[in-house]
């Protein structure tokens, strides 16, 4: 199995002094390629601090961490933006869409980031916008979508330039069931299909149903690692 | 795409946008109607000055202006005019005897610059016969006839038809001479100097007062085909050994006002400074609230990938984009308002100003190169101002914007 992210005794710490809070603690954690992950746990205990220090938004307090070989606390901010771009899709719980731009915009955003050509950029859109069931709304804006719309959008955002890791915030904390469940499956189907490798930080049932992995975590420890396969 | 993201970020606050494209187009087309009040007063100015009496060149002895002495007058007269009559551009000449002297009513007596005019030539030359108030004008170069400031006439309590005597120093004996005058008209120029202290006399009469014979001591001139500046396109000289007589232009006559001319660019550059500074600070802070707007959301396309140098850019591109409505708007104002008041035009009758007195309207003047330099100014500005706000962006850290919105 090839490991798309390994971390080694992960540490952050927000504050000083007596203030101090330990988001996260020793946080030993290696994800293979295609794993459907969950990581859960209640509110504070570090889901999203360790999403944004996996994705290169954060950087740990100490420790090591290695996103398809890759460390991440040699990288400047350039460097870590463009691993983003070529090695991270991002599901936020909001959908965060950028308003000012069509669902076609959207969608190739990172593509242009990443220098894809026009031409390959218009048919990746076109075959995700059948994929994710768009067809024919790729001209219109955020705005005029239903938020269950909006984030099979972000979803598709989030994949078409074909990264090694999406990372998922709560994507479906802001989605009612029926959509939610529809959008889980579909995702399920890319990390079957294409073998992309996931990693949620949830409260969803259907999430953890769904996992193939479930880590808890709980005020920044690792307290349980379950693989479901 | 970064184009297309940053033109409609723009107008995402319609009314912002819309007000800072204001105040920058306001500014823009303020420093353009100034730039073109201040050339249509300067043209109107010179004009007024070279027009009214100086002419825009004149001939004298060497070192007559010092101290106006009566000995000094032109030499080789005959032989300068008729090559300065070979100058393409001349349009008319008149010859001028000056002198300072004594003019004495029964009501007193004033200090005066005697002026001996021919009549028919400096009527085409200088506007004393347009601005006879009472009587008229004179009609030949001889006679006892003599004009009269409108003040001077006041303080001497003469009435048309007085006598009037001039005191003066004859050139040959340098004794006191004195001629007998009747007031044939007064004048009102709406300057002080010429309507306190001058008086016009006939040529030939105060040539032989003065026992000048032929001699005169100033000679003007009028050209047509002049720059913008009011100068002769052909240059206009006199020969190279003539060491005993002196031509200059009005800028030579009038320092003031040339002095003026130059310091109203001057002054001109201080304006822009002061304007395009405002202008900046009003573009920095439009700027800031659009970033601070929209902190999270351009923390999320941090976080996708775009480097800071790129989302630098996406601010460099949203104040190009602000700028180049602002300075077309502008534009357009500026036309707007030049063409309306040059239409108009802007009533400064009868005020004095550097030792000239405006006769007419001043009509700003656009001068059309100044549509392209002030844009251009404009929207460099907007480019500078927009580099405190591109530093922010590119200094933002993706995970702390994102903080600002619970995702």
């Amino acid at each position: 199995m090839e490991t798309v992210i390994a971390t080694e005794r992960l540490n952050k710490k927000f504050g000083e002094g007596d203030l101090q809070i330990n988001a996260l603690r020793e946080v030993d954690l290696t994800i293979q390629r295609g794993e459907f992950t969950a990581i859960v746990g209640p509110s504070g205990s570090g889901k999203t601090t360790l999403l944004n220090i996996l994705c290169g938004l954060d950087l740990p307090t100490s420790g090591e961490i290695r996103v398809s070989g890759k460390p991440l606390s040699s990288m400047n901010g350039t460097e870590l933006s463009r691993f983003r771009r070529n090695h991270i899709g991002l599901v936020f719980q909001a959908y965060n869409l950028i308003p000012v731009l069509t669902v076609l915009e959207n969608i190739e955003y990172v593509m242009l980031l990443q220098g894809i050509s026009p031409r390959e950029r218009k048919d990746r859109v076109r075959d995700f916008l059948g994929r994710i069931g768009l067809e024919g709304k790729e001209k219109r804006f955020p705005s005029e979508l239903s938020g269950g719309q909006q984030q099979r959008v972000a979803i598709a955002r989030a994949m078409v330039s074909e990264p090694d890791l999406i990372l998922a915030d709560e994507p479906t904390a802001n989605l009612d069931s029926e959509t939610g469940s529809q959008l889980l499956d579909m995702m399920r189907r890319f990390n079957r299909e294409q073998k992309m490798t996931f990693i949620f930080s949830t409260h969803d049932p259907m999430i953890m149903e769904r996992a193939t992995r479930l880590i808890t975590l709980t005020d920044g420890k690792i307290v349980q690692d379950e693989r479901r396969e | 795409m970064f184009w297309k993201l940053a033109w409609r970020n723009l107008w995402r606050n319609r009314t912002r946008t819309l007000l800072s494209s204001f105040v920058i187009a306001f500014g823009l087309s303020a420093l353009v109607f100034v730039d073109g009040l201040m050339e249509g007063m300067t043209v109107n100015m010179v004009r007024n000055a070279t027009d009214t009496f100086l002419g825009h060149a004149q001939l004298h002895r060497q070192g007559f202006r010092d101290e106006l002495d009566v000995k000094r007058t032109i030499a080789d007269l005959d032989q300068r005019i008729a090559s300065l009559e070979q100058h393409p551009d001349l349009e008319r000449w008149s010859k001028r005897v000056l002198s300072q002297g004594m003019l004495a009513s029964s009501a007193g007596a004033e200090p005066v610059l005697v002026i001996g005019v021919d009549p028919k030539r400096e009527r085409d030359l200088s506007k004393f016969d347009e601005g006879i108030r009472d009587g008229n004008y004179l009609e030949s170069a001889s006679g006892n006839d003599m004009l009269v400031g409108s003040k001077l006439a006041e303080k001497l309590e003469l009435q048309l038809g007085d006598r009037i005597v001039l005191t003066g120093i004859d050139a040959d004996t340098q004794e006191m001479v004195q001629e007998l005058f009747r007031l044939g008209g007064i004048f009102h120029m709406g300057t002080r100097e010429m309507d306190e202290a001058m008086v016009l006399a006939p040529l030939q009469t105060l040539q032989k007062m003065l026992l000048l014979e032929e001699g005169v001591h100033e000679v003007a001139f009028r050209f047509s085909n002049l720059d913008r500046d009011g100068f002769p396109q052909t240059p206009v000289m006199l020969p190279v050994d003539d060491r005993k007589n002196k031509l200059q232009l009005w800028s030579e006559l009038m320092p003031a006002l040339n002095m003026m001319k130059e310091w109203s660019g001057v002054s001109m550059s201080i304006i822009s400074i002061i304007l395009f500074f405002i202008i900046g600070l009003g573009i920095t802070n439009t700027l800031l609230m659009g970033l601070y707007e929209r902190m999270f959301e351009l923390g999320v396309i941090k976080s996708l990938g775009t480097t800071p140098w790129q989302a630098t850019r996406l601010m460099f591109y949203e104040a190009a984009c602000l700028g180049l409505v602002s300075v077309l708007f502008g534009i357009v104002l500026s036309i707007l308002f030049t063409w309306i008041f040059a239409t108009a035009g802007i009533d400064y009758t009868g005020i004095e100003f550097s030792g000239v007195t405006f006769q007419e309207k001043i009509y700003p003047a656009l001068r059309w190169e100044r549509l392209v330099q002030y844009p251009f100014w404009t929207f460099g500005f907007t480019m500078v101002a927009s580099i405190y706000p591109s530093w922010k962006l590119f200094r933002m850290m993706p995970v702390e914007a994102l903080r600002k919105r619970k995702f």
